[in-house]
């Protein structure tokens, strides 16, 4: 009980309140009903931010990767894409297009994850095996172009690592097959399943008004009618020859969110097998510069949660002077604190996972460690060392 | 390209009461200088014109440079920038506060998703934000000393600052 005796306050997390990350909420209910909602979150705040002052332009395209291990490389592409304005660097059409097609299999592979964490929370727990199932097959395609399934590190400040051969093109074709059939399926699912209709159906509706005033996005808000999409809004990468077909759905409830998600998910598969039919030709690679001229960029893409924006400022060394991340989930917490009241505490796991949070993305920036004594705490060099002899 | 153009001249003609000075450092992108006084009068007016949505607040610390005999010193500041994105195009207000008065007042009155992020900027900026309606820490432990903040460049980590010391 709060000090305030006219409300009782339910604490939902840090322990795994929605996905398996943590956060801490507050419910304020009135028996069943929600009547207020707060947030606590920075359970795992790394320090990212600042670290990113104290690193090379190039160490920082893989500290900016491991912000998310769902969206590594959309993280790294917002980075590239902002370092290489600065630089006056363009890359060729064929590492974008590369760029391009690794970011929309992590899309099909993050909505399918989710889909499977939102089945869980509904209490349909065969859906959420079969779709993570099924997303091993995004993930061996991921592996097969990169050698890794969650942290590619396809990016490179100036192109791409890796080529897609005809042979990839041809697997990747196949494992695309795969994918729509099963997609379809769930889309079938999500929409005839009388238990989950029940659970998604009418329960946390935000209108368009509602969803604009509350600074909602990505998915989120395309399932309350707003046709906003980066790829679409702002192209980037090769997204003007090859655009992608905004999703979005007017119901604003969470099937409507199921919705959108699996039918962004056919269009992800729908770009990709365009750009593997029309290749386009190109070196992989450019040179960039060790330092980049002083300056400020802007670089904005769409992550599979909604908008990613990246500020990245540089004072003409090998290091940045600032780069900020203003990651998808952050803007979207307002609509949950927001659409939870009224609602009841059992519908609170289904509307934190309706917004697909991710916690590695909102808690970036700092963690610091006291004392030097605390033998688990080891420097960044001990570190590097470690992982030299640890590979020699 | 012609619709970014138009909503960046549209968003300039607006502002221009208010903005001290107006840079195009990017094609579909303005930044408006503003005094702290004007800011909240300029996000209404953002908001009036339905002039897209808040995507970000940044803030950017400029210490003070090493002092030089015979000048006076100089007082190191916080530069916030508010940015708003409207299709392709960006408008960011800019905002710079002293250190000594690193105060603002907030705009989540007018648009509650700016809470979060100016909640963001207090914890690790220290600027005060009058009238924001939450307390306590959002992202930083519970035991983050008063007066520390970590994206201000004075801020070199507890471990080195002991060393130093």
């Amino acid at each position: 009980m709060s000090a305030d005796i006219n409300k009782f306050v339910i604490p939902i997390g840090p322990q795994h309140p929605a996905l398996k990350e943590p956060a801490n909420f507050e419910f304020w209910v009135d028996g069943e009903i929600v009547t207020g909602a707060s947030v606590r979150l920075g359970y795992v705040h790394r320090g990212i931010e600042k670290g990113a002052e104290a690193r090379t332009w190039v160490q920082n395209l893989y500290l900016m990767e491991r912000i998310c291990g769902i969206c590594s490389h959309v993280h790294a592409t917002a980075y590239t894409l902002g370092v290489e304005k600065l630089a006056g660097v363009q890359v060729s059409p064929r590492a974008n297009a590369i760029r391009q097609i690794m970011g929309e299999l992590e899309r099909i592979h993050s909505h399918m994850l989710w889909l499977g964490v939102a089945a869980h929370e509904g209490g349909f727990d065969s859906l959420f095996m079969y779709s993570w199932r099924d997303r091993e097959t995004v993930m061996d395609l991921l592996e097969k172009i990169s050698g890794n399934k969650v942290h590619y590190s396809a990016n490179l400040l100036g192109g791409v690592k890796f080529d897609i051969t005809p042979e990839l093109a041809a697997e990747i074709h196949k494992g695309l097959e795969f994918l729509d059939e099963r997609n379809r399926f769930y889309l079938k699912v999500v929409n005839q399943d009388e238990t989950f209709i029940g659970r998604t159906r009418g329960i946390g509706t935000m209108n368009a008004e509602r969803a604009n005033f509350l600074g909602a996005i990505g998915p989120t808000a395309r399932a309350s009618g707003i046709a906003h999409d980066i790829r679409v809004d702002a192209p980037y990468l090769n997204y003007s020859e090859f655009p992608i077909k905004v999703q979005t759905h007017t119901s604003g409830d969470l099937h409507g969110r199921f919705i959108v998600r699996i039918n962004e998910t056919f269009e992800s598969i729908r770009v990709i097998r365009e750009i593997l039919d029309h290749m386009p030709p190109g070196e992989l690679t450019v040179r960039m510069p060790r330092r980049i001229p002083a300056g400020e960029a802007v670089s904005r893409v769409e992550a599979p949660r909604g908008e990613l924006l990246y500020f990245v400022a540089s004072n003409g060394t090998d290091k940045p002077e600032r780069v900020k991340v203003r990651t998808p989930s952050l803007c979207n917490w307002s609509t949950v604190l927001s659409l939870a009241i009224g609602l009841r505490l059992a519908d609170m796991p289904m509307l934190l996972t309706g917004i697909d949070p991710c916690f590695s993305c909102n808690d970036r920036s700092v963690s610091v460690k006291r004392g030097t004594q605390d033998p688990s705490v080891w420097s960044w060099e001990k570190l590097r060392q470690y992982g030299i002899e640890y590979y020699r | 390209m012609a619709s970014t153009i138009g909503a960046l001249g549209a968003v300039e003609a607006v502002l221009e009461p208010l903005a001290v000075s107006f840079n195009r450092p990017q094609p579909e992108r303005l930044d408006a200088v503003i005094r702290p006084d004007d800011l909240l009068t300029a996000v209404r007016t953002m908001v009036n014109e339905s002039w897209g949505f808040l995507s970000a607040i940044i803030g950017l610390d400029h210490p003070a440079p090493a002092p030089v005999e015979g000048q006076p010193e100089v007082e190191g500041s916080i530069e916030v920038l508010y940015t708003f994105c409207k299709g392709a195009a960006i408008a960011i207000l800019r905002t710079t506060l002293p250190y000594s008065q690193a105060v603002l007042p907030t705009i989540s009155g007018l648009l509650p998703a700016a809470m979060l992020y100016e909640w963001e900027l207090r914890e690790m900026f220290g600027v005060e934000v009058i009238g924001l309606p939450v307390t306590g820490h959002l992202i930083l432990a519970d035991d983050w000393p008063d007066g520390v903040f970590p994206l201000r460049k004075a801020f070199v980590g507890f471990n080195k600052k002991e060393q130093s010391q």
